[in-house]
């Protein structure tokens, strides 16, 4: 299987004049863009903002994309330029934060990134709930379930190499992940429709 | 929901689905919003399981995007048929290799035409100067012809063919007729005869490979 071949399928339909195909594409690089501002600024929701300024930077330039090398890692130099830019502009010094997920000061730069988020303090709570909702549905997956997206998501390993991990088909793997996320959205889209009374969007 | 439209679109945001299947995918992701909707969701669901700290999960960075881009122009450029399809990529390399010699040899033919076409051109005045040249100021009908770069016309005295023997030439003519072809070979033996006879078959449109062969004619010597 070649990498980026599902990037480069909807890089195509964007080049072909299709925008829903980049709104795919920004809903699936949102996140990982996000949080790749956040080593420059501080503030969430400055860091959308930056971020924003990434996707459309790279909308227009997506004609000039020749697929010589991934799609994410084209999009990545972008932000990383535009969060660059951002700082400068605003004369501030590049702020290189460690945001392994098992570095102890998370916490409090999470908090404190919270303390000057604009945000509304129901966002802040439905991203609570969706979390806690996430890893509620992934301890309850069976442990195949579990192993398998957990080596897709967490380590970024390839169907191939969870299957040389679980010792099973390439098949089994792609089912397990499915159904792992299958049962994970199940909870998840409760959490959306089930009355909280914020129907915003994931998107 | 189908399941397995649903399995196939886990394995796209894998990047674990084969190319044939993610076109088709890709096509209807970008215009079914409840597949896009379940798309946000796997994706808030790996930046979950990664704890990408002061992500906003329920973010409107996407809504944003899309509505800043409502305003730009849509980009239609060349599909990129290589990166997707490997098998097509092969195809098209190894048919611009057949092309690119093909091409070369084309350019090199049209520079070729267009210098020959040059010279055409340029040749009347030219040859004039050169006439103007050798016969030196004493031959009066060359230095009109000097003077007439756009006429064609023939000068009645030839005053080249008394440098060169009509005898001496047809030797050579004779002696190199093997690099010839039958057809020059032979007017050009005509020509020399009638020329030799006092006749003015030189002067009937034969009259550029005759003095080309008196130029050739001299170079050996």
């Amino acid at each position: 299987m070649s990498a980026d071949v599902s990037d480069l399928s909807l890089v195509r339909r964007v080049q072909s004049g299709d925008k829903g195909a980049f709104d795919a594409l920004v809903r699936k690089y949102q996140h990982k863009l996000v949080k790749l501002v956040m080593r420059y600024v501080r503030n969430p929701a400055e860091a959308e903002d930056i971020a924003q300024e990434a996707f459309i930077k790279a909308y227009r330039a997506l004609p000039q994309f020749r697929g010589d090398s991934a799609f994410y890692t084209w999009l990545y130099r972008i932000a990383i330029n535009t969060a660059k830019n951002a700082v400068v502009s605003r004369d501030r010094s590049p702020i290189e934060y460690n945001i392994d997920r098992n570095d102890a000061t998370e916490e409090s730069y999470d908090m404190q990134g919270r303390m000057k988020d604009s945000e509304t303090p129901e966002g802040l709570v439905l991203t609570d709930e969706i979390r806690s909702t996430v890893n509620a549905a992934i301890e309850s997956l069976p442990e195949d379930l579990k192993t398998a997206i957990v080596l897709r998501e967490l380590d970024g390993l390839s169907y191939e190499e969870i299957a040389a991990a679980m010792d099973c088909p390439v098949g089994t793997v792609r089912s397990r992940i499915f159904r792992a996320r299958e049962a994970i959205d199940r909870r998840l889209r409760e959490v959306f429709e089930g009355g909280l009374g914020r129907t915003e969007d994931l998107g | 929901m189908n399941e397995e439209l649903d399995s196939q679109l886990s394995a796209m945001f894998d990047d674990e689905l084969p190319a044939a299947e993610c076109e088709l995918m890709a096509r209807r992701l970008s215009r079914d919003e409840d597949l896009k909707s379940r798309w946000s969701r796997y994706a808030a669901i790996g930046a979950t399981i990664r704890s990408e700290g002061g992500v906003r999960l329920n973010t409107t960075l996407a809504a944003r995007v899309n509505a800043a881009l409502t305003a730009e122009p849509t980009t239609v450029t060349e599909p990129m048929h290589a990166s997707v399809e490997p098998h097509r990529s092969r195809q098209r390399v190894f048919a611009s290799r057949w092309w690119a010699p093909v091409g070369g040899v084309a350019v090199a033919a049209s520079v070729a035409a267009a210098a020959i076409l040059w010279v055409r051109f340029e040749s009347p005045a030219q040859d004039g100067q050169i006439q103007a040249a050798r016969a030196g100021a004493s031959s009066g009908p060359v230095a009109v012809a000097t003077n007439t770069p756009d006429s064609y016309v023939v000068p009645k005295t030839l005053p080249r063919r008394s440098i060169v023997p009509s005898t001496q030439l047809a030797n050579y003519v004779v002696a190199h007729s093997e690099f010839s072809s039958p057809v020059s070979r032979r007017n050009l033996l005509s020509a020399l005869m009638a020329n030799e006879s006092g006749t003015a078959g030189a002067q009937t449109g034969s009259d550029e490979p005759t003095e080309d062969v008196n130029d050739d004619a001299k170079s050996p010597q």
